[in-house]
């Protein structure tokens, strides 16, 4: 149980770090694969308003994933903290 | 081409507006030094902030004057590629708070460098609390500078006075009222900031003939064409891949280590309520940075259209208004900018409180009675001030520099030092001070700011810090990883099981503790390896 939480704790941040530095960079993506940059959307080129809106909606939509996700993580870590706790006082009676 | 510069047309309303921002900032203040009691209360606002309130105050605190004056002034001499590094500037929180915030939150810090002295020991505490009020100073700095030239324009005064009042009368609400004050005078500012920057730019959208101006923030894609008529290059994407990646260790490493920023959320609620605040606070500084990114593009827009060139760049959004909105809305716009540099040295102020009210006298006076230590942090925020207003006399010439260079500085100097205390057990406390402190010196040394023949880059990568950053960010990580080894090797100052034990509790292990956890070889070699990198491809020519 506590090497499944660990893994997961290290796989869900590094995940995470990686899914926000493309967001927060997406800029990087059009200037890595130039062929990238021809379209237009809403008027503008898609090499400049698609990086705004992965910067904020992008960015919007997983920071509510991560909070899900997070807390969920705490309250599975929060469980298995109290069972220890709970098995420790019980081998204490 | 004729050159414009921003005058309000009615200095009574600006004295009006002023003074009403004033008068609720003093109110809120006054209210919340009733609520401060402890140090608690004074730093972390008593661990009490709930999410919204936090994501207004975490979007004021990092959204500075800069917002509204430098990124425009910017967007407006370096067109598009500005705004992609202003874009970045989002993650600050959201990695904070993945990468070590809740951890801090977890055991109650009320700044980084509480964690640093737990973690390390005091003298690398005394290390990393220099690099984050220096670092603090020069941000305060941009905004005093800021809000000296606001109250100039708006009601003609010379700088000095003008710099010496607002000065006087920003720093007496944020001492009076602690971090209870800082948050809901921030949330307060941070909607007054985002009305100021949109609603005003609707009105100015649809006088330029734009069909979006329902929606300033993205809806000005009909005004692309006439741009390119006029500024062919705007949206180029100028300079070459290391410009972008260099954004990484410059601008998006350093803010994680930001200490103002952190603190926000440390006064969150509850570690769950600190993720929902980073939610809010992404909504509320998109819109925000895309109306900033919106003025920019009118700013052009405007002097392609009417062939005005804006004098400085700076005033750009207050020209704006000044041209075609009605003095009033002009008046609010400027209160805007207020509030953006007033939230901003709100933060700056209490983490200097914070570092030596709290951490620094932790250490040099470890029995001082709490209500004395109070007493210190009150002062340690009004000397910070009035030190701030005396070096705002002499301003560099773009706003934005100043705290942007800071920005390279935590990153060399104060990110590794946390993130690598937070996951990795081996990380030294000797090999933490010396990589910290030389690297830094190294990072000030390479700037064109202090020995002009010393430089790696030039131009505006060298004078942001960008090519500096390339540098000492990765030559601090590797460094703090290979001397760890080295000085673990050799015993000396190795963390103590104490320590060790005390990661796994803020990771929240409580009581059960494994050696193997957050102590692997793989994770520092692969980032040794990555820094090596990045460092050869920041020494190459610029």
């Amino acid at each position: 149980m506590k090497e499944q939480l660990y893994k997961k704790e290290l796989r869900i941040t590094v995940l995470f770090v990686v899914i926000l530095m493309i967001f927060g960079h997406f800029a990087q993506i059009f200037k890595l694969f130039p062929s990238l940059q021809g379209g237009s959307m809403w008027g503008f080129p898609v090499h400049y308003i698609v990086p705004i809106l992965m910067g904020w909606f992008g960015l919007l939509i997983l920071a509510i994933i991560m909070a899900v996700v997070l807390n969920k993580f705490d309250d599975d870590m929060d469980a298995y903290t109290s069972s220890l706790e709970d098995k420790n006082s019980g081998d204490t009676v | 081409m004729e050159a414009t510069e921003f005058v309000l047309p009615s200095m009574w309303m600006g004295i009006a507006v002023v003074i009403i921002l004033f008068a609720i900032f003093y109110y809120v203040g006054w209210l919340a030094a009733k609520k401060t009691t402890s140090e608690e209360d004074l730093y972390a606002a008593g661990f009490a902030i709930g999410p919204v309130t936090n994501g207004l105050a975490m979007g004021a605190t990092w959204a500075s004057l800069a917002t509204f004056m430098g990124v425009i002034a910017l967007i407006y001499k370096l067109q598009a590629p500005f705004v992609y590094l202003w874009i970045q500037w989002a993650l600050s929180i959201p990695l904070l708070t993945l990468l070590y915030g809740t951890c801090l939150r977890r055991m109650k810090a009320f700044t980084p460098a509480s964690f640093i002295k737990v973690r390390y020991g005091n003298e690398a505490a005394i290390v990393i609390i220099v690099w984050m009020c220096l670092s603090m100073v020069m941000y305060a700095l941009g905004q005093m500078i800021g809000l000296g030239m606001a109250f100039e324009v708006l009601f003609g005064l010379p700088y000095k006075y003008a710099l010496v009042i607002v000065g006087i009368a920003t720093i007496g609400f944020i001492t009076m009222g602690g971090m209870y004050g800082a948050s809901y005078n921030a949330a307060f500012q941070m909607v007054v900031m985002i009305l100021a920057m949109v609603v005003p730019m609707s009105a100015i959208m649809k006088a330029m003939g734009s069909s979006g101006w329902w929606f300033p923030p993205l809806a000005y894609g009909d005004m692309v064409p006439g741009m390119l008529k006029q500024i062919p290059e705007f949206f180029d994407m100028k300079y070459d891949y290391r410009w972008y990646f260099a954004l990484i260790p410059a601008f998006t490493m350093g803010p994680i280590a930001l200490p103002h920023l952190a603190m926000r959320v440390f006064t969150s609620s509850s570690i769950k309520s600190a993720r929902w605040s980073v939610v809010w606070f992404i909504l509320f500084l998109g819109l925000l940075f895309s109306g900033a990114y919106t003025a920019g593009f009118a700013g052009n827009f405007f002097t392609a259209q009417t062939g005005h060139e804006i004098a400085k760049p700076d005033q750009t959004i207050l020209i704006l208004n000044v041209f075609y909105n009605p003095a009033i809305v002009a008046a609010f716009v400027v209160g805007g900018a207020i509030a953006a540099g007033m939230s901003t040295i709100n933060g700056n102020l209490m983490a200097i409180a914070g570092l030596v009210g709290g951490d620094l006298l932790g250490i040099l006076a470890p029995k001082m009675p709490g209500a004395k230590k109070m007493r210190w942090g009150y002062l340690a925020l009004g000397i910070a001030g009035i030190v701030t207003i005396l070096l705002a006399f002499s301003p560099p010439p773009f706003l934005v520099t100043s705290i942007l260079w800071a920005f390279g500085l935590l990153a060399t100097a104060v990110s590794p030092s946390i993130l690598l205390g937070v996951w990795w057990k081996q990380a030294n406390k000797i090999a933490m001070i010396i990589s910290s402190a030389a690297c830094g010196i190294v990072y000030i040394i390479i700037s064109p700011h202090v020995l002009s023949n010393i430089v790696v880059g030039k131009g505006l990568v060298a004078a942001l810090g960008m090519s500096g950053a390339m540098v000492t960010v990765p030559l601090s990580f590797a460094s703090f990883i290979i001397l760890s080894f080295v000085f673990n090797k050799m015993q000396m100052a190795a963390p103590s099981l104490e320590d060790k034990k005390m990661i796994d509790r803020i990771h929240g292990w409580g009581i059960d503790y494994d050696e193997a956890r957050y102590n692997g070889v793989a994770m520092p070699f692969v980032l040794v390896i990555l820094s090596a990198i990045v460092f050869y491809w920041g020494m190459q020519p610029w």
